[in-house]
This record gives structure tokens, C-alpha cells and sequence, in this order.
């Protein structure tokens, strides 16, 4: 039967000793997390399942010397503490032994006095199970307010990760993040004309560092909201439009392109834009300015170091739709012959000077979009594509505002952003996913007016 | 399906989990504290590698996913208490914590009891299984029997090592160099190439008071992207068996670098209504997110999908040719002698693999279940039950969901398309279980003249992926053709199940699991493109 077998320190000590490893990173995590899907019984909150998890994972990226001049191998690879460390070790080397890169090497320097960053909620890191029982009451009181609309189903997740991240230079760095992710679904009802029945539905989520950014009320106010509002809807008529976009969909759209000002793009031969080029070719509107910001409060990329052992400040990388830095991590840069600088941080971007009010005001008419079913963007090409699951349309020659569903919009980052205007009021969002071990953090406008899009009803 | 007479290759348990699924066993009866609960344990071990060579190096990735999971349904809500901590002392201990949480925890008064008692393996046996499954199931099975499946391989992946798979794929990634030159495609227009295959060993075991269930799944894939500049084309392929689910073809990888180079001068596509021929690939998609997502028992449960009211109501939502199939025990996949991606022989609450109609000539059926939507909804369960990993909850989930096969050769339905659009290569997809709505992703279009490929290809209206939406019974009602699972013949089908892609899905925005999807050609008039 299974039992711990090895510690992170005799790991440490095989890699050392081992003759043909030339470096490694050692990241270690502990992840304590509590789940709940919550449903409607007899008019109440019901918990549908209830979970709790504990997780200790340990990812070393192995390094190792080979005999052609100018390479190394290299190996990412999961260890488990109840499995033989020497074998799993000796396994890794055989594997990255048969690999070719070009070499790079870990930073010389540890360095010190870091920055002190703020990433975890104290109530959280406390008590994780009081936190869930107080969310779980506000939940519950919160879907036992009257309304026209039903409350469907809810979850509630929340997890503390302690991480630990050690480097064959020395390096030894201990961090902590909460996560938090929530939603909402409520639907609504209504007799048509010919008595039938027609009902929709709104599913709000949201994720969150810090409790503080957890409005939960609002979130559920907001879809049992715009469910009434799901069927009061008609199809969009085919055409070009003026579009405002909410901060998570440009916070997506942004996210991706913007790895286009990445080192690694470079050398892979991906799309880059380099220093000095414009982010949006020929741009007539708001010109974007946009820094990596490693070191704000509970962002959801908020860290002080890379995980190759660098430390990370704040990186203005767009100035007006000028690029004027790309960034750059350790491998990249001795690739390149470039210096290393900030490659984590959240995404932040100067406002524009128009209010919510003035922008859907800008044009004869404005379609703002809720909620898009499932936006699919592609980061190399900057086009994305989306069926319209909820939108609003502004007609100011009428004076009227009428819902729209259906149909599909698609656009292009470098075309209709050419007449950008962002919003004067600002946001922060959090996004994480399990396809990333880091989170998407964003700080900037609320809204953003993109024009020319193409809408197909 | 073909049978070979010889004795099968079967991936067996590894010997060393053989203690570990003893020492669960025993656990059983502490986390059974109250004899109203119904307790389960679910294991996992996933390993994989993926390997990789692109242009510039070439490089391989070793993850381990492992973890236990113990489950205590009380008749009202789903307990999980779960740990990737195989100590023994430190298990019991665990066990023992557990059932003193769910013992503790608050019941609403107004809340329903619904007992639930785990079927007996009579009751198990009662439905028509695949051969795959119920050959591998010892006569005179018990409930402490330790029941094992394993896929069916026919190529060993495990015989190769680390530096037969890299050379694997460097040769591979010169072939496509290669065919990219005769193609007429310079090297300064390739501007990226990686062939990327994975190999992982998939087990888990499953325990509760009727079963003792373990499987081990091998699953390979194979990828190839080529982009020139922001320009993207790929193939992939991949199943459940050994390495005969990764071949490709020279045809294939021409193919996509073809594409590449006509997508560098490609036009956009007017947004309109069309005439389009969906690839098996694209078809499958229409289907997932069709009845597909809507048909997910716990989407039901929770009063988000119009599709249980449809059911119970008996309303048509598409026409005699919409026929759409989830089925988790496809061990075949359009003739070819692998598993299909989203197959296996129970699913993770332990429900063993069946076929099932979900829409049956535009009418719906019962929904996909997992263990909690079965017991709310008070429907048979399906093998449905699945998680992104055993660190993440369980919901009801697809497997492979296509379309059932049609009577047309593709020959015959490309002259019935006349003038419109080849989609073969799909772009992701969303479904609107509750509005109806639906997203179907196209990378890009063929256009066809006279039911002949032009040569000419086209992108979406901002020069990205092309989206099909519309209300999905419309949808559903536009469907005018579809062709055999054997497209090419005007004889009877040989395979009893149409080909099913290599995909993964998201539920509500999270939660990734593998998925396939397939079916036959679809031959769909005046639908939305844009």
C-alpha cells in the first residue's frame, strides 16, 4: 500500500547530483477547495453536491546537458510523492535526453526584497469552510427574494493554493492565491398570445481573488434580470454596426492578442509585432495604452516573480497604439540576444473619455452586447466570431432601447478597433481556467465602442 | 464490426494499483455509517506524455493525474470528499472525517428524501451490452467480484520509447516540409509547423456495495498545425486502442497545407443564408450542441434546458432525418478498428456503457443522466457521469454524439448541393439548451459550383471562423440529406457506427472533458452563415 516515500528536499538533492541535469524548477502546490451546486426544491436553496478537495502536486521542469554544442533537452513532468523518486527521476532524464532545444540558462541571481504583493483573501486563508457557509446563506437569501423570474441553479466554488517555487540557482519563493468562481441561472416565463408557453434563461458567472470583489447579490440581481429581458428579444437586423463590448469580452479579446507582443511568438516564427509598430494598424479612435501589471491588489495574475526566477514590475508595453516593449521571459531572451523583463502581470488599460450613456449614444444606432454564447477568438489573427446570446439596441434616431438575440457577429480586432472608444468608468476583472496555471487579470475601461462589425440575423 | 478470432490485446490494471483497489474495498463499510447512504469510491490515474517537434526544437511533457474520491449520496444532496493522499493511515483517517462532515451537516426539513440503492449485476446484465463489455465480465459475477476491462489495441503504444516517438514526428514534420514544397508552398510561407502526438494510460477503479469495476483506457492523438503568418490549418486523429488510431495519410497532410496556401488569399464569405454540406467532423458538432448539451440530465434538473418540456410534450423538433445518438460504448470508430475518442466501458459514478437515442427522427427521447439528475429527474440512469478530473465534480456529460447514418453516397449529395459550401473543418461550437439557440464554428468554406469544388475558398465576413446560428429546431428542419457511414459506396453500410472526431467540451464555460462527435455527411439548406 501506498506511502510518502520521498520530500521535496531529497528531490532538490537527486537533481543536484545528478551529472547530466543542468538546471531545473521545482513547483509544488497544495490546493485546498470547496465546492457547491445548489438547485431550487420547494421554493428553498437545496445543495445538490457538496464537495471538498485536497490536492498536492509537484511539477519539475528538468534541464539536462547534450552533446551537440549549442542544445540542451529538457523535460516538464509530474512527480508523486508514493511513487519511487530515483525511477521517476531516471525516466525524466531518459525522455529529455532524447529532446533538442537551443540552450538557455536560469538566472544567476536571486533576487531579494522583493516586492510584497497582496493575492490572497485572509478570511479565506482562515477559514475556508466559514467562508462557504456564510456565501452559502447569502445565496440562499438572496434566491428567496420575490421576483418574476425563477432562480435555477447556482454554484459556488472556492479554493486557497499555497505555492512553492524552488530554482536549481537557490531560489526558494512561497506564494498564495484564493480563487473564487460563482454563478447564477435564473429563467423566466411568459403566456404568448396563442397561450403557449415561452421561457428563456440567463446564466451569470464570475470569478474573484478577493471576497470584496464577490457581489453576489448583484450577480444574481443581474441575471434574474436579464432573463426577463431574454424574452422580450428579436433577431438583429443583417448589417454593419457600431458594438459595445463589456470589460470580460474585451479583457478576452485583449488576453490573446496581446501574446502577438510575446518574445516567444518571435522565435517560433508566430505573429509578433515588434517595438515601435502600431497595435492597431491606421487606428483613428482611442489610442490604447496598456502595461503589465504584475503588482496590483488581488489581480488574478498578481505575483511577484516568474516562474523562472525572475522578479516582475509593472511593464508599459503599449503607449498610445505604440508598442513599445514586448515582453520577454529568461529562455526567450538568451534565445533573442534580449533582455529579460515582465511576461505575468494583469492586463491594465488607460480609460477613454466617454461615459456608458455617451457611447451608446455615439452613433445612430448601437448595439451593446450582455452576453455572447460562446465568443471563439483566435489570438493570431485577432478575428473572433460569436452567436448573440443577449444584446441591447440603441436606436437614437427613435429614442427607442429593444433586445436582441440571435444571429452572429464577427470582427477583427485589427479592423474594428481602428475606431475604438473607451468607456472613462473602469473595472477589474479575474479569469481563471484549467487549461492555465496562472489567471487572466484585467484593470481598465468597462466598455469599449468597436464599429464597422458585422452582424448576420 | 470485425472480430478477430485470436485472443484480443487488452491494456490490463497495473499490478501496482492491484493493493490500492483491495485497501478501498475495506474502506466501504466505514464510509457506510448510515445504512440509508449510498457510498462509492472512484480512482483515478491518468498518465500521459505528449510529444512534440516543431521547427525549431523538439520536446516532451509527463503529467500524472491521480486521485481518490470518496462519495456519500444521504438521499438528499451528493458528498464528495476528495485527495490525491494514498497513505493508508492517513485514508481511514480521511474516510472517518468524511462521514463525520456529512453526519453533521444541515438538512432543510422541506427537503425531499429520495433513497437510492445501487443496482445488482442481474440488473446490470439486464440491457443489451456491447460484446466488448460483456465479454470481458466473469460468469457468475459477484458484487465483490473485481471486474476488469481493457481497451482493445491492436499496436502496443507502450513499445515505443521517448526517442522512437520524436523520430516519429520528425519525420513526420519533414514529410509535411516536403509535401509543403511540391504543393507549392515556399518555405518563408510556412511560417510554423509542430506535429504533436500524445500517449496516455487511462485507469480508474469504481467501488460500491453491488460492484467492484476497474478500466484502463489507452488514448492516443495526433496533431498537425501549419500556419503561414496568422493563417491556420490542421488535422488530427485519435482514439482509444494502440497506434493504429494515429496514421495519417500524405492525402491528409496535402490537404491542409492546400487549404493554408488558399487561405492566404482567400475571400470572406457574405453573411447569408445557404446551402451547406457539413464533413462528418462539423456534423458531429451540430449534434453535441444540439441534443447534445440540452439533453444533459443535470441541465434538466435544474429547470435550464427547454429540452426536458419538449420531451415530456412530445413536440417535434426536427425533421425525419434529425436523429441524433449518444453512445459511450463505441468501440469501433466508421470502420476503423479503434475506439472512438469519448468512449469507455463505464463512466465515473461506475454506470456501465450503453448506446442511447436522444432524438429520435426529430422527436425527443429521455435525457443523458448522471447519478444525482437520474435520482432528481426520476429517470434511468446512463452512463453519463463524468469529471474533468478527480479533482473536479461530477456533471452529466456526452461521450459520442452523432447523428445517425443516411442512405446517400457523398457523390449524390454533393450533386444535390449544387451550388453552396463544403464545411469539413470546425471551429468549436455552443449550445442554448434553454433559448434554443445554437453556434456552430467553421474554420472555412469550400465553395461548390455544380456540385463541384471550385477550388476556391472562403473565410468569415471579418476574415476569421465562420459561425452557423439560428433557432436549433430550424435548424434540425433544414436538414434535406445524409449520407452512409461508408459514403463512397452505393452498397449497404459495413460499419455499424459513423465516424466520431477528436474533441473536448466545456460545460457552462468549464469543466473540460474528452468528447467525440461525428456522423455521416449533412446536407442542410438555407441556414445562417456569418
Amino acid at each position: 500500500m501506498a506511502k510518502l516515500t520521498w520530500t521535496l528536499d531529497d528531490l532538490k538533492f537527486q537533481l543536484n547530483s545528478h551529472p547530466l541535469i543542468k538546471g531545473w524548477v521545482i513547483t509544488e502546490e497544495n490546493t485546498y477547495r470547496r465546492e457547491r451546486y445548489f438547485l431550487l426544491e420547494k421554493n428553498r436553496l437545496a445543495t445538490d453536491q457538496d464537495r471538498s478537495i485536497r490536492a498536492r502536486t509537484v511539477s519539475a521542469r528538468i534541464f539536462v546537458k547534450l552533446s551537440k554544442h549549442g542544445r540542451q533537452g529538457e523535460i516538464t513532468k509530474k512527480l508523486f510523492f508514493t511513487l519511487n523518486l530515483k525511477e521517476q527521476i531516471e525516466s525524466a532524464i531518459e525522455a529529455a535526453l532524447q529532446t533538442d532545444h537551443q540552450e538557455w540558462s536560469l538566472p544567476l541571481e536571486i533576487p531579494r526584497n522583493l516586492q510584497q504583493v497582496f493575492t490572497i483573501d485572509p478570511d479565506m486563508a482562515e477559514d475556508l469552510n466559514g467562508v462557504t457557509e456564510k456565501l452559502t446563506a447569502r445565496i440562499a437569501d438572496t434566491v428567496q427574494k420575490p421576483r418574476k423570474s425563477t432562480f435555477n441553479s447556482a454554484e459556488l466554488f472556492l479554493s486557497v493554493l499555497d505555492r512553492e517555487l524552488h530554482l536549481s540557482n537557490g531560489l526558494t519563493h512561497r506564494s498564495s492565491q484564493s480563487r473564487i468562481y460563482t454563478e447564477a441561472a435564473f429563467s423566466y416565463e411568459k403566456t404568448l398570445k396563442d397561450g403557449s408557453k415561452a421561457s428563456d434563461e440567463y446564466l451569470n458567472s464570475h470569478w474573484a481573488v478577493h471576497l470584496n470583489q464577490l457581489p453576489i447579490e448583484k450577480i444574481f440581481e443581474e441575471s434574474a434580470h436579464r432573463a426577463e429581458q431574454s424574452l422580450e428579444v428579436t433577431k438583429p437586423k443583417t448589417g454593419k454596426y457600431p458594438v459595445l463590448i463589456d470589460s470580460e469580452v474585451l479583457s478576452t479579446l485583449l488576453n490573446g492578442f496581446v501574446s502577438q507582443l510575446w518574445a516567444s511568438n518571435a522565435y517560433h516564427g508566430l505573429p509578433f509585432i515588434k517595438r515601435d509598430q502600431e497595435l492597431i494598424p491606421d487606428a483613428i479612435g482611442d489610442r490604447i495604452s496598456l502595461t503589465l501589471d504584475p503588482s496590483l491588489p488581488f489581480g488574478a495574475d498578481t505575483t511577484a516573480l516568474s516562474n523562472q526566477g525572475l522578479p516582475q514590475i509593472p511593464l508599459k508595453l503599449v503607449d498610445q497604439n505604440r508598442v513599445i516593449e514586448t515582453a520577454t521571459d529568461k529562455q526567450f531572451g538568451d534565445y533573442l540576444g534580449t533582455q529579460p523583463n515582465t511576461v505575468r502581470g494583469n492586463l491594465v488599460i488607460e480609460p477613454g473619455q466617454l461615459s456608458h450613456q455617451e457611447l451608446t449614444q455615439s452613433a445612430p444606432q448601437v448595439i451593446e452586447v450582455l452576453q455572447f454564447s460562446g465568443l471563439f477568438a483566435d489570438p493570431n489573427t485577432g478575428t473572433f466570431s460569436s452567436e448573440i446570446r443577449l444584446a441591447k439596441l440603441y436606436d437614437n434616431q427613435t429614442g427607442m432601447i429593444s433586445y436582441i438575440k440571435g444571429g452572429s457577429l464577427s470582427g477583427s480586432i485589427r479592423e474594428n478597433f481602428r475606431g475604438l472608444k473607451l468607456s472613462n468608468s473602469v473595472i477589474q476583472r479575474s479569469h481563471f481556467s484549467t487549461e492555465q496555471p496562472q489567471g487572466q487579470g484585467y484593470f481598465g475601461p468597462e466598455f469599449a465602442l468597436i464599429t464597422e462589425v458585422s452582424i448576420v440575423g | 464490426m470485425s472480430h478477430s478470432t485470436s485472443t484480443p490485446n487488452r491494456a490490463p490494471l497495473s499490478t501496482d494499483l492491484q493493493p490500492l483497489r483491495q485497501y478501498l474495498s475495506s474502506l466501504l463499510p466505514l464510509l457506510e455509517a448510515d445504512p440509508h447512504w449510498y457510498v462509492s469510491i472512484y480512482f483515478e490515474r491518468k498518465s500521459s506524455k505528449t510529444y512534440s517537434v516543431n521547427m525549431k526544437q523538439s520536446q516532451v511533457t509527463d503529467q500524472l493525474v491521480s486521485g481518490i474520491v470518496f462519495r456519500i449520496y444521504d438521499g438528499i444532496t451528493l458528498f464528495e470528499e476528495a485527495t490525491d493522499d494514498f497513505d493508508m493511515d492517513r485514508l481511514k483517517k480521511f474516510a472517518l472525517d468524511f462521514t463525520k462532515r456529512v453526519e453533521k451537516s444541515e438538512r432543510s426539513n422541506q427537503a425531499i428524501l429520495r433513497p437510492y440503492a445501487p443496482p445488482t449485476w442481474v440488473q446490470r446484465l439486464a440491457p443489451r451490452l456491447e460484446t466488448e463489455i460483456t465479454s470481458q465480465i466473469p460468469k457468475n459475477v459477484t458484487s465483490t467480484t473485481p471486474v476488469h476491462f481493457g481497451i482493445r489495441f491492436s499496436q502496443d503504444p507502450f513499445q515505443l520509447g521517448t526517442e522512437d516517438h520524436i523520430k516519429k514526428l520528425s519525420t513526420l514534420l519533414d514529410r509535411c516540409k516536403q509535401i509543403a514544397k511540391q504543393g507549392g508552398l515556399s518555405s518563408s510561407d510556412l511560417t510554423y509547423l509542430v506535429c504533436r502526438q500524445s500517449v496516455a494510460r487511462e485507469e480508474s477503479i469504481f467501488i460500491d456495495r453491488e460492484s467492484n469495476l476497474s478500466q484502463t483506457l489507452y488514448r492516443l492523438a495526433l496533431t498537425v498545425i501549419s500556419m503561414s503568418g496568422g493563417e491556420r490549418t490542421f488535422f488530427r486523429t485519435g482514439g482509444l486502442g494502440g497506434l493504429e488510431a494515429v496514421e495519417i495519410r500524405d492525402s491528409e497532410i496535402s490537404q491542409i497545407l492546400r487549404d493554408l496556401k488558399s487561405l492566404k488569399s482567400a475571400d470572406r464569405l457574405l453573411p447569408g443564408k445557404y446551402r451547406v454540406l457539413f464533413g462528418p467532423e462539423i456534423t458531429g458538432v451540430l449534434a453535441h450542441e444540439a441534443f447534445g448539451h440540452s439533453q444533459e440530465g443535470d441541465t434538466c434538473a435544474r429547470g435550464r434546458s427547454k429540452a426536458w418540456e419538449l420531451h415530456k410534450s412530445g413536440e417535434t423538433v426536427g425533421n425525419t432525418q434529425a436523429t441524433i445518438l449518444n453512445n459511450p460504448a463505441l468501440f469501433e470508430n466508421g470502420g476503423k478498428p479503434y475506439a472512438a475518442w469519448g468512449s469507455y466501458f463505464f463512466d465515473e459514478e461506475g454506470w456501465l456503457a450503453q448506446e442511447q437515442v436522444l432524438l429520435d427522427q426529430g422527436k425527443l427521447l429521455a435525457p443523458m443522466t448522471n447519478l444525482t439528475s437520474a435520482i432528481r429527474l426520476g429517470i434511468p440512469r446512463t452512463a453519463n457521469g463524468k469529471r474533468e478530473s478527480w479533482a473536479s465534480g461530477v456533471y452529466t456529460r456526452q461521450t459520442n454524439t452523432y447523428f445517425s447514418p443516411g442512405d446517400q453516397t457523398l457523390d449524390s449529395l454533393m450533386k444535390q448541393l449544387g451550388d453552396g459550401y463544403l464545411a469539413l473543418h470546425p471551429a468549436g461550437g455552443m449550445e442554448d439548451p434553454k433559448g434554443m439557440g445554437i453556434q456552430v464554428g467553421i474554420s472555412y468554406l469550400y465553395e461548390i459550383k455544380n456540385g463541384k469544388p471550385t477550388g476556391r475558398i472562403l473565410k468569415g465576413p471579418a476574415g476569421g471562423d465562420i459561425q452557423l446560428t439560428g433557432y436549433t429546431p430550424d435548424v434540425l428542419n433544414s436538414i434535406i440529406g445524409k449520407s452512409k457511414i461508408d459514403d463512397k459506396t452505393s452498397e449497404n453500410d459495413n460499419s455499424r457506427f459513423p465516424h466520431n472526431d477528436v474533441g473536448g467540451c466545456g460545460k457552462y464555460h468549464k469543466e473540460f472533458v474528452y468528447a467525440g462527435c461525428g456522423g455521416p455527411y449533412l446536407l442542410l439548406d438555407q441556414v445562417i452563415l456569418g
